[in-house]
């Protein structure tokens, strides 16, 4: 928490301060970077010592191959593999390849800069045996994969705002991202299944497995101490039996779940049913009868044994698994065991008891005792982050490099008799083979955000992993930070159960912060102050307190009969008790928890499950692992802070606000009821007084407003960049805003606000705007385009690679003559032939000196339109080439269609090539985007208007004071949208202004009786006002004094990005497709706009059959065309041969007659194949539709031809 | 088809064009060093490298030729 409470004031001294002096300790804004602390903390568990790529090492294990050179039979010698140590470097030059750079360190602004990707070397240290010898260990370079910026592998790890500052940062640089080609990057939070919490399911899909297999099942996704997961899926079969199935490689299995069961541990037919069945339940015959059938039918493949079971599965799978061709099977069984079945447990015996409690969930829910478990809810998820997706990918991406050395091993056994492993120059024959290069599968990765694995991690997608972290504004910016996405699988669903509001998401997932439209649901956003968990918490005392308090552990006893309620530990169960026994034990815990005593960890998650009639399956679950979402409230009996989790709150009373709290049964209270609520949705002021879709859609509207991405924008270089010039800080916001530093962002402008229907113009959501404000800079906005101009990508393999260079090939010679060409008159159109003859001579055109230097590059200030020159380049001639008569010079034009100015150019230098000349540069171009007609605003309530007029000021209304508004809406923007909030924030925003203040929009602070209009109402008749915020105004026009007080305040407008400029379309005529002539459709194609059914109705409607002809047959796709007037057909129409006397004629080949005999001279007529003919000529142009004519002749391709009847 | 783009054509007097006096950018151009600052010489087809430091961004430098617009 916070120290100090931030408060709504302006605080502009202290925020004047940090601008200028940034500190140099720590941020000002640590709730800024708690917000992306998941990504970074992700990211830093996979690379620190002892971190996820050890555990990862570890699981990977030795891979071995033989060479069979010994005599037959035996396998001869053996290498064995492993993996030593995974390094990921930070971010440098590599020594060898650049030897003039003084800091070898790369910054994540070059990177910007240059469009290059921000990445480090990484390492594998591969240890190698042969038989049983030492093992020898071997360096190799797997390429350079991208990194986390501001994770320990960045340069910018824990430097203060000022330092970041002098390394061309933003002051509160956040990171978390990736920069990929100049691109920054992110990984999406996906959710995925809860971890290592068997989840009773019910989906009619499971019967459609196979025969007799039914909609139950009980679901585990058990997670390695990597973070890999397996997910184990029991089935419930008709008969009672039970299967126990996994998937492996993309391929799906089935075992009988008792020989599982028989195979984890030494045990009998009794322990099974004993611990299938507590004592109370051996009456119920539902589930006896269910054992006994169990066990029974297992009986038919006679395994008996430990040994015997893990035999038979060893053999099963020793292909399926890969193992070296030396392991037993019973070994084989056991690592099968190992990676397959309930890998988050290491020990036999917990797995063992862990399926028996499946089994007895299962059984549980077939009979109806307890209710399945819904995986949509946000208490059986848990948040898979990034960099622990990344650290899964690089985990398999070198496993997948090992077997890829023992296939390329075992190759090369095959093809040469006498391969020595010992020799070193043939193992580095090898090593050349084998693809080597893990880096540019992550780049991959990535940039595309398609997994491409053998696995598939466990996950229901492949694709859509990475998005683009948008800089449009600073709230787009950091919301995709705390988006969580449910998986791009679920956006294929019809049904929208999965896209549903639970209960459950309250406090964890923000209920206002959600797209409209088809990702409506499924993309969510974490509520402000929820978090994810990185690290494992320590359980260490967990199992001695449990003790304490009575709990019976498993190893006494395999289950107690008066102890039913069982107590799990992430997956493993450590403990049984009787259900009143239960209550105690988790009240107890969670006391000491808060507490702080018994060494129980704060971030504990302690789901206490009561018995119930058909409810939740009960028992304690606590769970203490990494992803889970986490929140801050507070414990009443300690009056301290707890953090609570989604599995846990359902069954906990936790009161919003302190009134609320019920005595006896409240535990827990929210520190703020704005806590639900995302960065985002908190910024929305007074949103509790608005309809709720109006906060949604104000959601969207904020990060889409143009505002200011960054202070750095110098050192950036974004495709396309928003830039507001006179963003304000917000009058009326919440304190949220400060505690974020939003100041820093600015997003809007505050505006005086009239709403009035004026001049007719502000009708249907349009909105007026005052001229002269618009004058002072109100709105005025700028667009950056970045664009990378250059040959670095034409790099062609084989062919002759052109070489070119940026410059005038003669440059000398255009120095030398460029003066005197200049002053050459053009007055006469002789002299103006002579001038552009001159500049001919030297290979280049007037226009390109006007916008290019002599260096060939855009001169910085310099105005540019559609089709200037920005860049001269030449190809370097081969020297072979004998010179041709004039120098070649090419252009770079400037492609856009409005006027831009260049602002900036970059020279850069090629990546990884010390002497190379200058191959790209990177141009960007200011485009000025002053308010426009047409161009789109917002409040921060979800009411958007389009600008409609700049009207003059002498003919705005004004006030009594003489104020006139900066914005005029039209009242009926109200009435249905219900936004009060507007109102509210109009009111609160006039008094904020009148009396100098910032004020609070904090929601949920006004009730019944304590009204947001009294308080506002009073501090607006304090400075003079009207209490209600109406104030009698007069026509701009006539002076006269309108009828009605008019209500008028000051609100905060967001200018939207979308544009009139970027979004107009016109045409008269243009490109059109070639196959059927019509328009082509597409702005940027210069196509047209499709006048569809609906269009085409009302035209029809108002029976303006000429207009509609004119829309659909003349402006489209209108021709004339040839036509047979005897036997109605296109097809047959063909123009004759024209002969002396002869006029070419068009002809109906079907009609006429071939010439025979003897005609008369002017009747035969010719084709182009010199074919003779009589007649066929009664044919005529009509006007048709060009689409006719090709459905013509596709119809005539399948046989059909189509005859047309002429007339008159 | 026809490309062109018909937008409005202000009648020609050269707004926004100082026509070329490019005779005062002569010889071999300076660049400013992303990294260090400091001015560099670079010859046409010389690898982009600062002197001092060896950085591989440089920047152009604004202009020095009058640049004028049309207030509009």
């Amino acid at each position: 928490m916070a120290t100090k409470k931030s408060s709504v004031a302006f605080n502009t001294l202290e925020r004047e301060n940090l601008f200028r002096n940034p500190p140099k300790d720590k941020s000002a804004y640590p709730a800024l970077l708690a917000a992306v602390q998941p990504h970074i903390d992700s990211f830093n568990a996979i690379t620190v010592d002892g971190g996820l790529l050890d555990l990862a090492r570890e699981d990977i294990g030795i891979k071995s191959v033989f060479d069979g050179t010994n005599e037959k039979g035996s396998l001869g010698n053996k290498l064995s593999l492993r993996v030593d140590k995974i390094y990921i470097g930070k971010p440098r030059l590599s020594d060898h390849r650049d030897k003039t750079s003084l800091r070898r360190e790369i910054f994540p602004s070059e990177c910007r800069e240059r469009h290059i990707t921000y990445r480090g070397k990484l390492t594998v240290k591969l240890g190698l045996r042969i038989n049983d010898g030492p093992w020898i260990s071997q360096d190799r370079e797997l390429g350079s994969i991208p990194v986390m910026v501001r994770s320990n592998r960045c340069h910018l790890e824990n430097l203060a705002p000022y330092d970041l500052v002098e390394h061309k940062e933003e002051s509160e640089e956040l990171g978390g991202y990736f920069i990929v080609n100049g691109i920054e990057k992110l990984i999406r939070l996906l959710i995925v299944a809860r971890r290592n919490h068997p989840m009773a399911i019910v989906r009619p899909s499971f019967a459609g497995r196979g025969k007799s297999y039914t909609q139950y099942g009980v679901q585990i996704r058990c997670v390695r101490p990597d973070q890999t997961s397996q997910t184990n899926v029991l089935h419930y079969l008709n008969d009672g039996n039970v299967t126990f199935r996994f998937s492996w490689r993309k391929n799906e299995y089935l075992i009988p779940v008792v020989m599982i069961l028989k195979a984890l541990i030494e045990t009998n037919d009794r322990e099974i049913f004993d611990g299938l069945l507590a004592a109370k339940d051996r009456e119920n015959t539902f589930l006896t009868d269910r054992v006994e059938l169990l066990l029974r039918t297992y009986k038919g493949y006679q395994l008996y044994t430990k040994k015997e079971t893990l035999q038979h599965l060893g053999e099963k799978f020793r292909i399926v698994m890969g193992v070296a061709s030396d392991m037993s099977d019973v070994d084989v069984g056991k690592e099968f065991l190992r990676k397959i079945v309930l890998v988050h447990l290491q020990d036999p015996r917990d797995k063992f008891r862990m399926m028996l409690f499946m089994i007895r969930k299962l059984y549980a829910l077939v009979e109806g005792s307890c209710t399945q478990d819904n995986p949509d809810a946000v208490q059986h998820q848990e948040v898979l982050l990034g960099g622990f997706l990344y650290g899964m990918i690089i985990k398999e991406r070198v496993e997948e490099y090992l077997e890829s050395i023992v296939k390329e091993v075992r190759r090369e056994v095959r093809r040469t008799t006498a391969f020595d492993f010992s020799n070193k120059e043939q193992r580095t024959r090898i090593f050349a083979k084998v693809n080597e290069n893990i880096g540019s599968a992550l780049e991959y990765f990535m940039s595309t955000g398609n997994l491409s694995s053998p696995s598939g991690l466990d996950l229901q997608q492949v694709s859509g992993f990475t998005v683009v972290a948008e800089k449009i504004n600073f709230y787009r910016f950091i919301s995709h930070f705390r988006m969580v996405h449910r998986g791009s699988f679920f956006a294929q669903l019809k049904t929208t159960t999965v896209r549903k509001l639970l209960p459950e998401s309250w406090g964890f997932l923000c209920p206002v912060h959600t797209p409209d439209g088809s990702p409506c649901g499924l993309l969510n956003h974490l509520a402000h102050k929820c978090r994810i968990t990185t690290t494992i918490s320590d359980t260490s005392s967990i199992r001695k307190t449990l003790a304490s308090l009575g709990v019976v552990s498993p190893a006494t006893a395999s289950l107690p009969s008066s102890a039913t309620m069982c107590i799990q530990l992430d997956g493993c169960i450590i403990g049984w008790c009787s259900p009143k026994l239960a209550r105690v034990v988790a009240d107890t815990l969670r006391y000491w928890k808060v507490e702080g005593s018994h060494d129980i960890p704060l971030d504990l998650e302690i789901g206490y499950i009561p018995e119930s009639r058909g409810g939740q399956y009960p028992g304690i679950y606590i769970f203490s692992q990494q992803a889970r979402m986490i929140r801050p409230v507070k414990y009443l009996p300690l009056d301290k802070e707890d953090q609570i989790g989604p599995f846990e709150q359902p069954y906990m009373s936790v009161a919003v606000t302190p009134p609320e709290v019920v005595p006896g049964e409240s535990t827990h209270v929210e520190f703020d009821p704005t806590n639900i609520l995302s960065i985002i949705a908190n910024m929305t002021p007074f949103s509790d007084f608005n309809q709720s879709p109006r906060n949604m859609y104000q959601c969207q509207m904020g990060k889409q407003a143009m505002g200011t991405p960054g202070t750095a924008l110098r050192h950036r270089s974004d495709n396309k960049m928003y830039r507001l010039q006179t963003g304000q800080t917000p009058v009326v916001r919440s304190p949220l805003y400060n505690e974020y530093g939003l100041d820093n962002f600015p997003n809007g402008m505050n505006a005086i606000v009239a709403v009035i229907s004026y001049t007719g113009y502000d009708m249907d959501d349009a909105m007026i705007m005052n001229k002269s404000a618009h004058e002072r800079g109100f709105g005025h906005g700028t667009i950056y385009k970045t664009e990378k101009l250059g040959w670095a990508e034409e790099k062609r393999r084989g062919g002759p690679s052109s070489n070119n260079l940026f410059g005038f090939i003669n440059q000398e010679e255009i120095e030398e003559q460029i003066d005197s060409i200049h002053e050459m008159g053009e007055s006469t159109d002789e002299e103006k032939l002579l001038k552009k003859k001159a500049y001919q001579s030297l290979g280049i055109k007037q226009e390109w000196l006007e916008t290019v230097d002599l260096d060939g590059l855009p001169k910085i200030g310099q105005l540019v339109k559609a089709g200037d020159a920005v860049a001269v380049y030449h190809e370097v001639p081969k020297e072979s080439e004998s010179r041709s008569r004039f120098p070649q010079n090419k252009v770079f034009t400037y492609k856009g269609s409005e006027d831009a100015y260049i602002e900036e150019v970059r020279l850069l230098g090629v990546e990884g090539n010390d002497n190379k000349p200058m191959q790209q540069i990177s141009v960007k171009y200011r485009i000025p985007r002053s308010p426009n007609i047409g161009d789109k605003f917002s409040s921060r309530h979800g009411q958007k208007g389009v600008l409609s007029q700049k009207w003059p000021t002498v003919d705005m209304p004004f006030t009594e004071s003489g104020m006139q508004p900066d914005i005029i809406i039209n009242p009926h923007a109200f009435p249905s949208r219900m936004t009060i909030g507007m109102f509210v924030e109009s009111l609160a925003g006039k008094a904020g202004a009148l009396h100098g203040m910032a004020q609070d929009s904090t929601p949920f602070r006004f009730d019944e009786h304590h009204t947001a209009a009294d308080y506002f109402g009073h501090q607006l008749k304090m400075a003079g006002y009207n209490y209600h915020g109406n104030e009698p105004m007069y026509s701009g026009i006539t002076g006269e004094e309108l009828h009605a007080d008019i209500y008028i305040g000051l609100v905060y407008y967001q200018r939207l990005r979308h544009m009139v400029n970027d979004k107009y379309q016109v045409r008269t005529t243009g490109k059109i497709s070639d196959l059927t002539h019509q328009p082509i459709k597409g702005r940027k194609k210069g196509g047209g706009i499709r006048v569809g059914e609906m269009e085409r109705d009302s035209l029809l409607a108002h029976g303006t059959a000429f207009l509609l002809q004119d829309r659909l047959l003349n402006c489209s796709d209108y021709t004339q065309t040839w036509v047979c007037r005897e036997c109605g057909s296109f097809l047959s129409t063909t123009p004759s041969i024209k002969k002396i006397g002869f006029e070419s004629q068009v002809r109906c080949r079907r009609c006429a007659k071939p010439a025979a005999g003897f005609k008369a001279e002017g009747m035969v007529w010719e084709d182009g194949n010199g074919g003779q003919f009589v007649g066929g000529s009664n044919t005529t142009v009509i006007a048709v539709p060009y689409v006719l004519k090709y459905l013509d002749v596709e119809l005539a391709a399948m046989g059909i031809a189509m005859k047309f009847n002429i007339a008159p | 088809m026809s490309d062109q783009r018909e937008s409005y054509q202000p009648p020609a007097g050269g707004a926004g064009r100082s026509y070329a006096g490019a005779s005062a950018a002569s010889g071999t151009m300076h660049y400013l060093c992303a990294e260090c600052g400091v001015k560099v010489a670079i010859n046409k087809g010389e690898p982009i490298r600062c002197k001092e430091c060896g950085h591989r961004i440089l920047y152009k430098q604004r202009t020095k030729r009058m640049v004028q617009f049309e207030a509009r």
